[in-house]
């Protein structure tokens, strides 16, 4: 770069200094003014609620009656001696455990698939969302049919290999796995898609060569395929577990009646239908509020299990 | 799988392909493809039959809801049944449809945009409390809304908003499952080395992520904006507790669906549900295509 | 300045539609505005849920009063109950007049102060207008009145003449009558039927003949007026557990509302229920064509019942309650309970409107012309009166988890009572 004249390169550095100041501005300042409107509206819209809630928890708090006097901790130590609480932990974890795992392993091995098809492909995307949008009170209808105890498909089928009829509610085991299959029945669809875009930034030359050294495919989708998305494995895996902690629709369509009683000894109630149950069904919003509170603490803590499982795996691979 | 299949531009659709004969291997691979598609069509049937049967039960009187064996074939009430649901005047449909779709179209545009933008910043972008920020967005996350409800709807009446459109658009138009969705994507497919360019070569932040990573970050933007879109779309308990039935949105229209007593209007209600399930697989087959493609034409192109 | 790298060109913007879109969606933001607005001129809203029958009353009411009145219907009171509170809890977003289940007045009577009185719109006259057991449940102890009593929940019990038919049954609705005066009647005709072998149940499940069987005692079954529990202090109210838990071998252990109830309605897998005045429609609904003629109402085991009915109420936030209280009292009086019925067959709460030739010559063709309006009202005159607390739904919701799973066998009768009490008294105490 050489300068033609003086003058002109005066003047250049001037502008220079400006682009510099203003570049300097543009790395500092651009970062929290991209931040800014998700923390602000979510400051608005979602802290609110959250610290109003935390002070509910706080008091002897009736839906219909309001607030009737503060008593500290009492619902927190209530809750940590109530059977009700710890039995809708256990029910909850239980459902999460056998769901979460079948279902990103499935939808990792169905993005794989429409990710090498050509023909079809869009169909197939279609049909695989349709669960996600299909209309919950048809979901509930047909999943209910499917596993009644009298005349429920499922036991229809197990009755042709002589297996006697299944109470499906009526069970802890069978009541989970028959939520767990409308929960990947809903949901498997919906990681496939997010997989799916993930997979279009895994640079193609990388299999090309994989192929042509004679790597399976089976190989390439553990080999590359899997290492190059572990960000998007990793939200998935934290999206799910929050999901799955906070599991309400299928529990309480798949219960009968309205009391989010979740089976005849709360076989299958989750902390959120016990939430929904104490806070608006029996108007005990303090209480509703402490145990929703605990269960956001649990979803802190299993969150960061996982960024530190993740993590090590990261470390040692 | 075969490396044809990924070059679209050398295999005109509609005519078999046939492999590039790059030798034996890659043709024992292509042939896989027929496990792949009977994988795929498994899972096609197994997630198409609710909604088929949903249909099936919107052309049939609602007593066919509790008959067994169940019914799988189409009636001919659907005729009737929608003239029902249009003229159903408690239900306010075609209203609902509008609202539903106003409210889905601005939250999943704004969800998209600011989303896309912190997720960059977080995942790209070198500034003090970084860390604590991505933190922050997870945990905003794993809050639990039912409780929350009251508290949002002390906010609405404080704001004058109940029973008005912007009480189901304005507190969903971030969302922190889409910036950590965009940041995860973003740390993982926009190269740093590309960014480095840009910024040497003046562009501005902004630039830069108009220009530069946008385009890149575009399939994860179609997914999270027709996700977003859908479940705007279904949205029901918070609409039902701050709308009016006379300003619903469409989920909360198909609620209110019923001409009898103590009694639910299957064949009615899923006759609405059919109709308000049109648009969103209508949406996702023009959207769904942008979904995947770009940066294997790149890699085509290189 | 350095060499520009080809990958840092400005690519063209994505042909995305995101930019087109967005603007689109301002306009968009922009046309929906709040409407609404007003000019000096009072609005009422009602909220509702189920059907009221209410349309032509309403007309006629804005007809009278000049004041416009707005329906805000909910389908299912499940839906409608937890907004309602929500609205009351906030605040504000209640209508003028709101619907109360019977199951719920209790509990917004604890919070009596968010409703208007009505004895100071005139409505401590109308006590006459109702029965005394409905009265009761909308007033306060300390005489302030809550809620006026809408349609009440008369009871028959349904039975299925041709499987009476086949089991040797009576089918005749009088004869079929006078099987059960008393509940061991009726359980003794469960097993006479079950002994045919009609490959049907008598029963689908026990769990709704407690809500009748504590009714007919009634009293306060299961909390005082001071909200104590009294559950183990009330004789009657173990004896009807026992009654109702006795009767297991007759059920098909069909939890009530579930899709397994309804496909067995239309199997015709049982041969009895008891039957609300809303059951009807259900039952009409569920099986269709098929079931017309098949279903008839003879009375209930036990004397009078009821099961559900409403009230209505005026919430404290309704910025006009004097137009609010006329529309309520309207409604709820004899002539609106009647037109009611008419609209819609919802039992009137007023024994005038139940004596009246509307109600008592009422017969329902699909139910082989049964007279139910006379064996509705019949049993809702003979009713005892009878207290639900504020926690009433949790104690149902007790019982009945504990009743289904000792007819589904996962438990015996004393461990489904303890766990009842205890469930209950975790919610109430």
């Amino acid at each position: 770069m050489t300068a033609a004249s003086r003058a002109p390169q005066d003047a250049r550095r001037g502008t220079d200094r400006a682009a510099r100041l203003r570049a300097a501005l543009d790395t500092k300042a651009a970062p929290y003014a991209f931040i800014a409107p998700f923390f602000l509206l979510f400051g608005v819209f979602g802290l609110f609620p959250l610290l109003y809630t935390a002070w509910v928890s706080l008091h002897d708090w009736s839906l219909i009656g309001g607030n009737e006097g503060f008593i500290g901790l009492e619902n927190y130590r209530v809750l940590l001696g109530d059977a009700k609480f710890w039995n809708a932990l256990l029910n909850t974890l239980g459902i999460f455990a056998i769901a979460v795992v079948p279902q990103l392993l499935a939808a990792l091995l169905l993005a794989d698939g429409l990710n090498r098809i050509v023909r079809g492909r869009g169909l197939f995307q279609i049909a695989l969302i349709i669960p996600y949008v299909t209309s919950i009170a048809a979901m509930a209808i047909v999943f209910s049919t499917l596993f009644g105890t009298e005349y429920g498909m499922v036991n229809q089928v197990l009755g042709v290999f002589g297996i006697d009829p299944v109470n499906w509610r009526g069970g802890r085991l069978s009541s989970w796995a028959a939520i767990a299959v409308m929960v990947d029945w809903r949901w498997t669809g919906y990681n496939t898609l997010i997989y799916l875009a993930a997979m279009q930034a895994v640079p193609k030359d990388l299999y090309e060569a994989a192929a042509l050294d004679g790597a399976s495919a089976l190989r390439r989708f553990w080999r590359i395929t899997v290492p190059m998305m572990r960000p998007t494995i990793l939200f998935t895996v934290i999206i799910s577990t929050i999901g799955q902690m906070q599991l309400f629709t299928e529990p309480a369509v798949f219960d009968t009646g309205g009391a989010m009683a979740g089976g005849t000894q709360g076989q299958y109630q989750t902390v959120m239908m016990l939430v929904f149950q104490e806070a608006f069904r029996y108007g005990d919003y303090g209480y509703g509020s402490a145990v929703s509170w605990v269960l956001f603490l649990v979803i802190v803590v299993l969150g960061l299990i996982n960024v530190l499982l993740t993590g090590r795996i990261k470390g040692a691979s | 799988m075969t490396v044809t299949a990924d070059r679209p531009a050398q295999a005109p659709a509609g005519r078999p392909r046939r492999p590039a004969g790059r030798g034996r291997r890659l043709r024992r691979l292509r042939e896989r493809a027929p496990l792949t598609y009977a994988g795929l069509l498994l899972t096609v049937l197994l997630s198409l039959f609710p909604l088929w049967w949903m249909l099936v039960i919107a052309t049939r009187t609602t007593d066919a809801v509790a008959r067994f064996p169940p019914v799988l074939l189409p009636g001919g009430e659907f005729a009737a049944n929608t003239g029902r649901l249009f003229g159903n005047a408690g239900a306010h449909f075609t209203l609902g449809l509008w609202n539903s779709f106003v409210a889905s179209a601005t939250v999943s545009l704004s969800v998209v945009l600011f989303c896309s933008l912190a997720g960059f910043a977080l995942a790209k972008l070198r500034f003090p409390g970084r860390n604590g920020f991505t933190v922050a967005v997870v945990v905003t996350m794993a809050v639990p809304v039912q409780v929350g409800i009251i508290p949002l709807l002390v906010l609405m009446q404080w704001l004058g908003w109940r029973g008005e459109l912007q009480a189901v658009i304005v507190p969903f138009l971030v969302s922190g499952f889409g910036v950590f969705m965009m940041r995860q994507y973003a740390a993982q497919g926009v190269p740093d080395e590309l960014l480095e360019a840009a910024r040497i070569d003046g562009c501005s932040t902004l630039r830069t992520f108009w220009s530069v990573v946008l385009p890149v970050l575009r399939p994860a933007m179609v997914v999270l904006g027709l996700l977003t879109f859908m479940q705007t779309w279904n949205e029901f308990i918070w609409a039902v507790a701050v709308l009016t039935p006379d300003n619903p949105t469409v989920q909360f229209s198909i609620n209110q669906l019923n001409e009898s007593a103590y009694a639910r209007d299957f064949s009615l209600m899923f006759t609405g549900a059919a109709y308000a399930t049109l648009p969103l697989l209508i949406l996702f087959a023009v959207f769904g295509r942008r979904l995947v493609g770009r940066i294997m034409e790149g890699a085509v192109k290189a | 300045m350095t060499k520009r790298s080809p990958t840092t060109r400005p690519r063209p913007a994505p042909r995305a539609a995101t930019a087109a879109l967005a603007g689109g969606a301002l306009l968009l933001t922009a046309a929906c505005g709040g409407g609404g607005g007003g000019d000096g001129e009072v609005t009422l809203t009602i909220d509702t849920f189920g059907v009221m029958g209410y349309e032509a009353l309403i007309e006629r009411f804005e007809e009278e009063h000049g004041i416009q009145v707005e329906e805000r219907n909910v389908t299912d009171v499940a839906d409608y109950t937890p907004q309602l509170q929500q609205n009351i809890a906030s605040g504000s977003g209640a209508g003028d007049v709101v619907a109360i289940e019977e199951a719920n007045i209790a509990q917004f009577m604890l919070q009596k102060e968010a409703f208007v009185d009505l004895a100071e719109h005139g409505a401590a006259d109308l006590e006459e207008n109702f029965l005394d057991w409905k009265w009761d449940q909308g007033t306060a102890p300390d005489g302030r009145i809550v809620g006026l009593g809408t349609d009440i929940g008369g009871l028959g019990m349904c039975y299925d003449t041709e499987l009476f038919a086949e089991a040797g049954l009576p089918t005749d609705r009088e004869e079929v009558g006078e099987l059960w005066p008393t509940w061991d009647e009726y359980a003794a005709t469960g097993e006479e039927f079950t002994e045919a072998d009609t490959g049907a149940a008598f029963m689908s499940t026990i769990q709704p003949l407690f809500r009748v069987v504590t009714a007919q005692a009634g009293g306060e079954p299961f909390q005082n007026t001071e909200g104590d529990l009294v559950i183990e202090d009330t004789p009657s109210t173990r004896e009807a557990y026992d009654t109702v838990t006795g009767m297991s071998g007759l059920s098909a252990a069909l939890p009530i509302w579930s899709e397994e109830w309804n496909a067995a309605i239309q199997d015709n897998a049982f041969a009895t229920m008891p039957c609300p005045a809303w059951m009807l429609g259900h039952i009409e609904n569920t099986a269709g064509e098929a079931g017309e003629g098949r279903w008839d109402v003879a009375a209930v085991p036990g004397g009078g019942g009821n099961w559900g009915g409403s009230f209505l109420a005026v919430p404290a936030q309704s910025e006009h309650p004097e137009e609010a209280a006329a529309l309520a009292e309207f409604l709820t009086s004899p002539e609106g309970q009647l037109s009611a019925w008419e609209e819609a067959n919802t039992l009137p709460s007023s024994p005038e409107a139940l004596e009246s030739a509307e109600v008592t010559e009422f017969t329902r063709p699909y139910f082989n012309d049964a007279p139910v309006g006379a064996i509705f009202g019949a049993t809702a005159m003979e009713l005892e009166p009878v207290y639900y607390g504020p926690d009433t739904q949790a104690v149902d919701d007790a019982f009945r988890a504990a009743l289904e799973s000792v007819e589904q066998g996962q438990a015996t009768a004393d461990e489904g009572w303890d766990t009842a009490v205890s469930g209950s008294e975790r919610a109430a105490g």
